[in-house]
């Protein structure tokens, strides 16, 4: 088992300024900048990583929150393996929006089963002092809307960062065999294109 | 109980018909006019015939589903395909209304047994099947067009449609948008149907909707080089055919691929003709690019020689022919910048410049004072100054801040860019504030160091940037389209390696478009190249050009290390930064010459750079200027000899160049 490696594309998704990119260049290079341009476009950034002996390799996706941008980041949903819905904890429209999102990633993503997909839920931002969201309020969402783990983190002091990563690997890996992800290291292709379940002719 | 399916018509044409037969009496019936369509049901792209002067009921149709085994007889099929899903329908706000309005599934109509009902004579014809099931096209012609179709699951045959009315190609090119149709290789009436890349299908579909795609589209119509974007996807695929050495290779002699192979590496040019599917491909020869030196910037001296006494700009052509091969000296800029933009006429005196600033300022005061004058409760009840707000505030925070005139927590450049990016919300409510706007603001306040002046040359800024960030966003697709046509001519083979890659839609440009650059490249050289697109020169679109000239020296890279989509996007995003805007501005210049010395420019191609209107007047390197002393035009190293057709136009713009 320790000679395959599978690929999973994570993609982050949450009203502007909630704190996506800092998140995802926390977990990727261990750096908070707080001088960091707003996202425009779509961009993605590989780690690799090891979860109860699994080698993975997270391709993961960030993208610009405006409503306005919808067409060029809604391509990119498709064959996410997660998702990361993410708000501030001192956004509370942030936090109005999240059902939304996952509406809008279910539809673009063509998700088979919706009820099965795997979404994290983040509440960023935990060191800053005035909360808009309690973390109850933000629980019971998680609760009613799936049972989707919930993670309070920071992306400025790092706290729970990995361990949100670490529990979307578990989550996507527990989901079945995925024997489809499980391929010889050698011959990881990073531009493997995204699985789109049978649709695509040949 | 048959919910209406929700679907989105992206193509529709009247007045196709059938011709029906009754097999068992052989009496030909009157032809039966219908309405074809393509339409997106819940992302799966279907083909829809249906007969006029009758309200369909759906259950009549025939419907093949992805799983193809379940196609029936067509007609055959009665019940409701479509099932809605139980999620109930809120009202949310408008903007996430898309996503509510289509939340149906489709149910494999196999599954059904509702009472059998022929209905009415007519809606027996009626049929549909998603394009994934589509085998191929068959293009006839009989005085009129029509198609056969053949799915891939079924024995059952659909009728032919006959365009009596025209619109076969405008419908085979719908297709295109969706799948490959290539020739087959025994016979070159039958388009053989593949799907792209599902994701892309439905990616662009957003951002080059319809109503863009139609207009652009009826534009490159004219043109038999350029039909659509996806109109050449038959050529990529008949040589990645040659280059995979399949099974048709078998059928086809060496010489003629290697001929093929050749051709494709040359450059191609496709004639389009009456009817699809019957391509001509011609060698289309840009010739040598011409190599192009940049010159030094404008200096404060030269500046003020081109005023007269009263301060009015003098010889402006020949000034901005400088500006364009050289840019600016940063002392010259916070002048220069206002006529560049617009925002001072360059006709205009000193005393006319003064009065003008005066009204500027209190037209600016009055609008600013709009929101500021704003109480806590008004704004409450105002969700749109709200949403700007906040966003503006967002972004403010997070524009440029390394550069010394937003660092820091309390510098007055952050307050300068918040304050005037909430006037411009009260100068244009409508548009208001879309992220990507605090970067184009950026760098003028930067150099204008005045809220007023700034925010008057931002307001020029974005009459011209103005379509980039509109609800529908047309300023971006029109762009990406035509720097789809541009590309296509400078290397059909690295446009045919980026469509191999589901890339040939370039949204890895997407960023450069938006904001014309501002993140790829350094502060310094972002002033340089601005200054540089402000003078208008050489030719329309110049940013165009400066896209290519980028990617035509990734091109290599991306072919060699045979990039796919997302190494192609993390590449192109990667460059940011690392790019010189002295060595891409003398590539996009070289290509600019480049296409304007080529014979056999399409059409499309001159009207996107401008070149149409140069014939009727003259060069724009080359316009307005009194009679300037023309240097004998020193020609540079171009074939233009081997090839005997540099236009005239070249030499004039190569006149400038020496
Ligand atoms: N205090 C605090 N600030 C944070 C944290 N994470 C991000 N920020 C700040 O919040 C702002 C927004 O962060 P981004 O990472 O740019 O947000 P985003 O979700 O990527 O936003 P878009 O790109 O506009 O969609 C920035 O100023 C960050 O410095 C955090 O954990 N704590
Ligand atoms: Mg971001």
């Amino acid at each position: 088992m320790t000679t395959k490696t599978s690929l999973l594309k994570v993609i982050l998704l949450g009203d502007g300024g909630v704190g996506k990119s800092s998140i995802m260049n926390r977990y990727v290079t261990n750096k908070f900048d707080a001088h960091l341009f707003h996202t425009i476009g779509v961009e993605f950034l590989n780690k690799d990583l090891e979860v109860d002996g699994h080698q993975v390799t997270l391709q993961i996706w960030d993208t610009a929150g405006q409503e306005r941008f919808r067409s060029l980041r809604t391509p990119f949903y498709r064959g996410s393996d997660c998702c990361l819905l993410t708000f501030s904890v001192d956004d509370n429209q942030s936090f109005l929006n999240l059902g939304n999102w996952k509406k809008e990633f279910i539809y673009y993503a063509d998700v088979k089963e919706p009820e099965k997909f795997p979404f994290v839920i983040l509440g960023n931002k935990l060191d800053v002092t005035e909360r808009q969201v309690s973390a109850e309020e933000a629980q019971q969402w998680c609760k009613e809307n799936g049972d989707y783990p919930y993670y309070e983190t920071s992306a400025k002091d790092a706290t729970n960062v990995a361990v949100a990563f670490q529990e979307a690997v578990r989550r996507v890996l527990a989901m079945d065999e995925r024997t489809d992800h499980l391929i010889p290291t050698d011959t990881v292709k990073l531009h493997r294109k995204p699985r789109s379940a049978g649709t695509c002719c040949s | 109980m048959a919910a209406e399916p929700v679907q989105k018509v992206l193509f529709e044409h009247d007045g196709v018909f059938i011709h029906p037969r009754s097999d068992e009496d052989a009496i030909e019936q009157d032809l039966l006019s219908g309405s074809l369509r393509i339409v997106d049901k819940d992302g799966d792209i279907a083909v829809e015939f249906r007969p006029l002067e009758d309200a369909v009921d759906p259950s009549n149709m025939l419907c093949a589903g992805k799983d193809s085994s379940s196609v029936m007889a067509w007609a055959q099929c009665s019940g409701s395909q479509y099932q809605q899903l139980s999620e109930t329908q809120h009202s949310y706000e408008t903007e996430w209304d898309m996503v509510n309005a289509v939340s149906f599934r489709r149910k494999p109509c196999a599954s059904r047994d509702g009472a059998l009902n022929h209905g009415h004579e007519r809606s027996r014809w009626a049929f549909t099947f998603c394009l994934s099931d589509l085998r191929s096209v068959t293009v006839k012609e009989e005085g009129w067009t029509f198609l056969l179709f053949e799915l891939k699951e079924s024995c059952t045959a659909l009728p032919a449609l006959h365009f009596h009315q025209g619109g076969s190609r405008e419908f085979l090119d719908g297709l295109r948008r969706f799948a490959l149709l290539s020739e087959a290789t025994d016979d070159d009436t039958c388009l053989l149907v593949s799907c792209h890349n599902r994701a892309l299908c439905q990616s662009f579909e957003n951002l080059l909707d319809d109503n863009s795609f139609g207009l652009v589209h009826q534009k490159f119509r004219k043109d038999p080089y350029v039909t659509t974007l996806g109109g050449f996807s038959k050529v990529t695929n008949y040589i990645f055919d040659a280059f995979r050495g399949t099974e048709e290779q078998h059928q086809r002699p060496p010489e003629e691929v290697a001929d093929l192979l050749g051709e494709v590496i040359q450059g191609l040019e496709i004639n389009q003709q009456e009817e699809p599917g019957f391509e001509v491909i011609t060698r289309i020869d840009l010739g040598a690019r011409p190599q192009v030196t940049r010159a030094e910037p404008l200096s404060v001296e030269d500046w003020t020689q081109h005023q007269d006494p009263e301060g009015r700009m003098t010889r402006v052509p020949q000034l901005k022919k400088v500006i364009f091969k050289g840019g600016l000296s940063h002392a010259v800029r916070r002048d220069a910048w206002k006529f560049l933009l617009g925002y001072f006429p360059w006709n205009s005196s000193q005393d006319e410049r003064k009065t003008l600033l005066r009204l500027k300022t209190d037209e600016y005061f009055r609008m600013k004072l709009q929101w500021k004058s704003i109480s806590d409760e008004q704004e409450r009840r105002n969700s749109r100054l709200r949403d700007y707000r906040s966003l503006i505030e967002k972004d403010v925070n997070r524009t440029d801040r390394t550069n010394r005139f937003y660092e820091g927590i309390d510098n007055p450049g952050l307050v300068l860019l918040n304050d005037i990016l909430m006037t411009y919300c009260m100068y244009d409510f409508d548009l208001g504030y879309v992220q990507g706007m605090s970067d184009l603001l950026s760098p003028i306040l930067y150099v204008m160091e005045n809220e007023v002046d700034a925010f008057w040359c931002f307001v020029s800024f974005m009459d011209q940037m103005h379509q980039n960030f509109e609800e529908q966003m047309q300023g971006m697709k029109t762009q990406l389209i035509q720097l789809g046509a541009l590309l296509r001519l400078l290397d059909l083979s690295f446009w045919n390696y980026l469509e191999s890659q589901d890339s040939g839609y370039l949204y890895f440009c997407f960023r450069w478009l938006l904001i014309r650059f501002k993140r790829e490249l350094s502060f310094q050289d972002v002033l340089r190249l601005w200054e540089v697109m402000w003078t208008g020169l050489p030719c329309h679109n110049f940013h165009l050009l400066v896209c290519c000239a980028i990617l035509d020296s990734e091109k290599q890279k991306i072919m060699e290390e045979n990039y796919g989509f997302n190494e192609i996007l993390k590449h192109i995003n990667e460059l940011s930064m690392k790019l010189d805007v002295e060595d891409i501005l003398q590539k996009a210049e070289g290509i600019g010459l480049q296409m304007r010395s080529c014979k056999d420019l399409p059409d499309s191609v001159s009207s996107i750079l401008g070149f149409e209107a140069d014939v009727r007047g003259s060069d724009p390197m080359d316009s307005g200027s009194a009679p300037a002393p023309r240097a004998s035009p020193r020609r540079p190293d171009t074939c233009s000899d081997l090839h005997g057709h540099l236009r005239e136009t070249t030499s004039h713009a190569v006149a400038f160049m020496s």
